[in-house]
């Protein structure tokens, strides 16, 4: 009778020993699972914020083409390497957007290579 | 003998005359509501719809070149920019204004492109889609163009001097496009002489062209010598749409109206 109580005690410690185990591997999971959604909800607003980023410098740097006469070679060979950084990130996006930014990235680069040559060409 | 000495005759009349006839075709002059008229067909007839008719007249009184040739990012030859429905219907090119939400002189601008068609967006898509349809139009010619100066040639209509008498006013901006807000400092205007003996000077218009285009638009694609003095322009050129003839050949006045340009007197 002892050894059976004994034995059924075993069997209780055993279950429970299972069942926290289990639990605690589940709570686990669960955290890893809620980092990976929280990694992935970063990701977003990273890629989102970079996808601002981009526009932001994109205005920025083509908002001054009216005044492209005025800078001096150094602050167009600056642009100019602006426009060459942003050209890759407008590669990435969607083929309407990728059109119209390709275009008028082009315009806004030319028109600062252009201004750039010509002072360089007014020194010679 | 003679009916034969008078064929003889005839064939050597045909002959000459063929000689001497000019080959080609002439073209023809467009008028006043035709001039800066654009056809769209890069994808339209592949998708069962009619070319796209674009009046620049209507469009060049609401807003300046640069807005859309710039900012929108419309291409300067027409086919060039190869606008797709799906470019519209997310909000640029013709979308960015033809949204069904912009305002223009208190009427609704109609919206462009859209996925899902029914009868009576079939309507809609017609305002566009309209070559070789009769499509009634919100904006009458010769209503719109009867109380402007007039000119000789393109739409008759003096759009510069339209503008300084405030009877249009083209927005030089547009919201969620435009990056350049301050206004620009206008480089000096200059002469070019055409080394034709007689034919008066040109004078180029910096400020003119710069309120309305911007830099870019020019500089470095249509106009790309950076020394002044370094490029030749030739009337023919020109005429086939090269350097002035980019805007003076279609939309702006055309190369036929030489005082507009040879402006300088000759110098006795």
């Amino acid at each position: 009778m002892t050894v059976w109580r004994t034995f059924k005690w075993i069997r209780v410690a055993t279950l429970l020993v299972v069942a926290i185990s289990m639990g605690s591997v589940c709570a686990v999971g669960q955290g890893a699972k809620k980092s990976t959604v929280d990694q992935d909800g970063q990701q977003v607003a990273q890629r989102s914020t970079s996808a601002h980023e981009w526009q932001k410098e994109f205005d920025q740097v083509c908002s001054t083409t009216q005044e492209a006469m005025s800078f001096s070679e150094n602050e167009l060979a600056k642009f100019v390497q602006r426009c060459d950084a942003l050209l890759p990130q407008i590669e990435k996006l969607d083929e309407t957007r990728k059109k119209v930014y390709l275009g008028r990235l082009r315009m806004c680069r030319g028109l600062y290579a252009y201004v750039l040559e010509s002072k360089r060409n007014e020194k010679k | 003998m003679n009916a034969k000495r008078f064929a003889i005759l005839a064939l050597l009349l045909v002959f000459c005359g063929l000689s001497l006839a000019q080959t080609g075709t002439k073209k023809k002059r467009p008028l006043p509501y035709e001039f800066g008229r654009v056809v769209l067909n890069n994808y339209s007839e592949k998708s069962d719809l009619s070319p796209v008719v674009f009046e620049h007249w209507i469009h060049r009184s609401k807003f300046t070149c640069r807005v859309c040739h710039v900012d929108i990012g419309f291409a300067m030859k027409a086919g060039q920019t190869g606008i797709r429905a799906v470019d519209n219907e997310r909000g640029y090119y013709c979308g960015a204004c033809h949204n069904g939400k912009m305002m223009v002189d208190e009427k609704r601008v109609f919206a462009a492109c859209s996925r899902r068609v029914n009868y009576e967006d079939q309507k809609r898509c017609d305002r566009c889609h309209s070559l070789g349809k009769k499509v009634p139009s919100d904006f009458d010619f010769f209503t719109f163009s009867q109380p402007l100066p007039k000119e000789r040639f393109g739409n008759g209509i003096d759009w510069e001097k339209s503008e300084e008498m405030g009877l249009i006013k083209p927005a030089a901006y547009l919201d969620g496009f435009t990056s350049n807000k301050r206004s620009l400092a206008a480089q000096k205007d200059f002469y070019l002489n055409p080394k034709v003996e007689g034919m008066p000077d040109i004078i180029f218009s910096h400020k003119k062209h710069t309120v309305w285009n911007g830099c870019e638009l020019c500089h470095p694609e249509i106009f790309m010598g950076v020394k002044k003095g370094s490029s030749h322009y030739t009337m023919v050129d020109i005429s086939e749409g090269k350097s002035c003839g980019a805007c003076h050949v279609n939309v702006a006045f055309p190369l036929t109206d030489c005082q507009r340009c040879h402006s300088k007197p000759v110098q006795p």
